[in-house]
């Protein structure tokens, strides 16, 4: 057990070391200018630098900010919606083909309309992140939510369960799990989205920061960033696994059948 | 249809269970599948029925549809005389799976019904529940920590915590031991005595049958008629060595091999 966990660790290190060897090498002995593609040297000396003005710190409060406000918002709108959706056949009929056709749009189509509407300022940051993390949730609960089968609603049916009981001891923990997933999926979009916004139209955060740093022809600090919103994304990520741990305890004894 | 009022109107005193002409479709593939024929069923209160007959021929339809799961098109199913429209409180089951809810703990999937209960006297009820069924200890463990035996037993438990009146058990014991299965049929036998509660019982146990039920009901296979009802001595049908039990046997065995010279689909689940 424990060998084979150390091994799965190692295995996965041996691609990014690669990587971290060949950026070395390329940059130390190939002829490659520092705008394009900066030493390590050069990236960590930057990285210390934008943590000591504190601006690395204050980027990332005011994105992290924006995507906890639109990512609540959504996974609230999100849940509501797919529970409902999920429950009750008529609703699900009657909203999900607009879904399914609205959900083709990518985020980034959504923008040029948001800021038409809703302007450049905070508010269409995070209608831009509601809308892309929206959907996720909302696709995963509704479908967590309508797979619970038919006979355990039928216990519930049996001990005369109101509805709101019936969801919250016979469909919301069965569809725990998957709601998870749509969570996950929604954080992952939330970051995206904002910083593709902060990209485009904004005077603060991470997105706003790499822009702003290209303009510039600082690659090292572009690249910063981008491994900044890759540690955030992947302890968000294990944030939310954590949760479903304590979320459904009974998981772990079910045997992995499938 | 002024006929049938009156029996009604008498079944309001006397059974607690009525059922008569009950026909049961199903629509499977867009064709109608009859799956009861012509049921007549009078129930006593504090009888107990029990039902054998071949796989597939309606027996958990036939309970379902009485305590108000499953709809029903043609005929009359009452209980304690009004039309069943739905599930009612006093009308436990207990299903074929044991169907205990993955994500709660076993005292919880217990105490499932016990809606109107203080928190203190569900704890006392399910404690006793689970000790009856000889689950004590078990209270946390969640349904993937139990054998299919345990988790039959927890929800026999289940069935039993809310004390119904009437309880309707879908082959509950298919999962046990023989002597488990002995034990849980006194137990059974003993509440039943205790509660005065009228029991509905399938099972593909005819020994079973005869030594539980008042009356055992042998069905058909599919189309589900009602073939015979026995109506077995109460001394006698307690011994399972004795000639009376035996000729029980024999007939109800009769019944079932008549159907496969009939039928080749029968299945041998005796
Ligand atoms: N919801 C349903 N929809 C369509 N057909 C059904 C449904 N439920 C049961 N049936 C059919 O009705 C028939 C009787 O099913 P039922 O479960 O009542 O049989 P049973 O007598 O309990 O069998 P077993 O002894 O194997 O449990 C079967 O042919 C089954 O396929
Ligand atoms: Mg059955």
């Amino acid at each position: 057990m424990k060998k084979k966990s150390i091994q799965k660790i190692l295995l996965g290190l041996i691609l990014p070391i690669l990587i971290v060897v060949a950026w070395f090498l390329a940059t130390n002995y190939g002829n490659i200018p520092s705008g394009i593609l900066p030493t390590i040297t050069k990236v960590k000396d930057s990285f210390q630098e934008l943590v000591h003005t504190g601006t690395l710190q204050k980027d990332l409060l005011v994105s992290f900010g924006r995507v906890v406000k639109g990512f609540l918002m959504a996974s609230l709108l999100g849940g509501v919606l797919g529970s409902v959706m999920g429950m009750f056949e008529p609703v699900r009929d009657l909203f999900a083909p607009i879904i399914t056709v609205v959900r083709q749009i990518p985020i980034i189509a959504w923008i040029p309309l948001i800021i038409l509407w809703c302007g450049i300022g905070e508010v269409s940051k995070v209608v831009i992140i509601v809308i892309a993390a929206f959907f996720q949730v909302l696709v995963n609960t509704e479908s967590g939510i309508s797979g619970t089968p038919g006979k355990y609603v039928e216990v519930a049916q049996l001990y005369k369960l109101s509805p709101w009981e019936t969801f919250s001891k016979v469909y919301l923990p069965h569809a725990i799990p998957q709601i998870l997933v749509g969570l996950k999926l929604a954080l992952s979009v939330s970051w995206m989205a904002v910083v593709a916004s902060e990209m485009l139209a904004a005077t603060s955060g991470i997105g706003y920061r790499m822009s702003n740093a290209r303009s510039m022809m600082r690659a090292d600090i572009v690249i910063v960033c981008m491994i900044i919103i890759g540690i955030v994304g992947i302890v968000m990520d294990r944030l939310i696994g954590w949760l479903f741990g304590l979320l459904t305890p009974w998981q772990k004894y079910e045997k992995k059948e499938k | 249809m002024t006929e049938s009022r009156e029996i009604e109107k008498n079944s309001e005193k006397d059974f607690i269970i009525n059922i008569e002409h009950l026909n049961k479709k199903f629509i499977v593939d867009k064709q109608p599948l009859d799956v009861l024929k012509n049921i007549n069923l009078q129930v006593r209160k504090g009888e107990f029925i029990t039902i054998v007959g071949h796989s597939g021929c309606g027996k958990s339809t036939l309970l379902k549809i009485i305590c108000g799961l499953v709809g029903y098109e043609d005929g009359v199913v009452e209980r304690n005389g009004h039309a069943v429209v739905g599930p009612g409180p006093k009308c436990g089951m207990v299903f074929q799976e044991h169907r205990l809810l993955p994500w709660l703990k076993i005292k919880d999937n217990v105490g499932f019904g016990l809606k109107d209960l203080s928190k203190e006297e569900r704890e006392v009820n399910v404690k006793k529940h689970l000790e009856l069924v000889g689950l004590a200890g078990f209270e946390n463990s969640y349904p993937a920590q139990l054998s299919g035996g345990m988790s039959q037993r927890a929800a026999i438990a289940r069935g039993l915590a809310n004390n119904p009146t009437i309880l309707l058990l879908d082959e509950p014991f298919g999962a046990l031991d023989a002597l488990t299965r002995i034990q849980m049929q006194k137990e059974i036998l003993s509440i039943q005595e205790k509660e005065n509660t009228t029991m509905v019982m399938v099972t593909h146990d005819i020994d079973e049958a005869i030594y539980l039920g008042d009356r055992v009901v042998v069905m058909s296979a599919r189309p589900g008629e009602i073939k015979d009802i026995i109506t077995t001595d109460p001394i006698e049908s307690k011994s399972r060595g004795s000639a009376t039990f035996a000729s029980y046997k024999k007939t109800i065995y009769s019944y079932f091999f008549e159907d496969s010279q009939e039928d080749y689909e029968v299945e041998y689940n005796i």
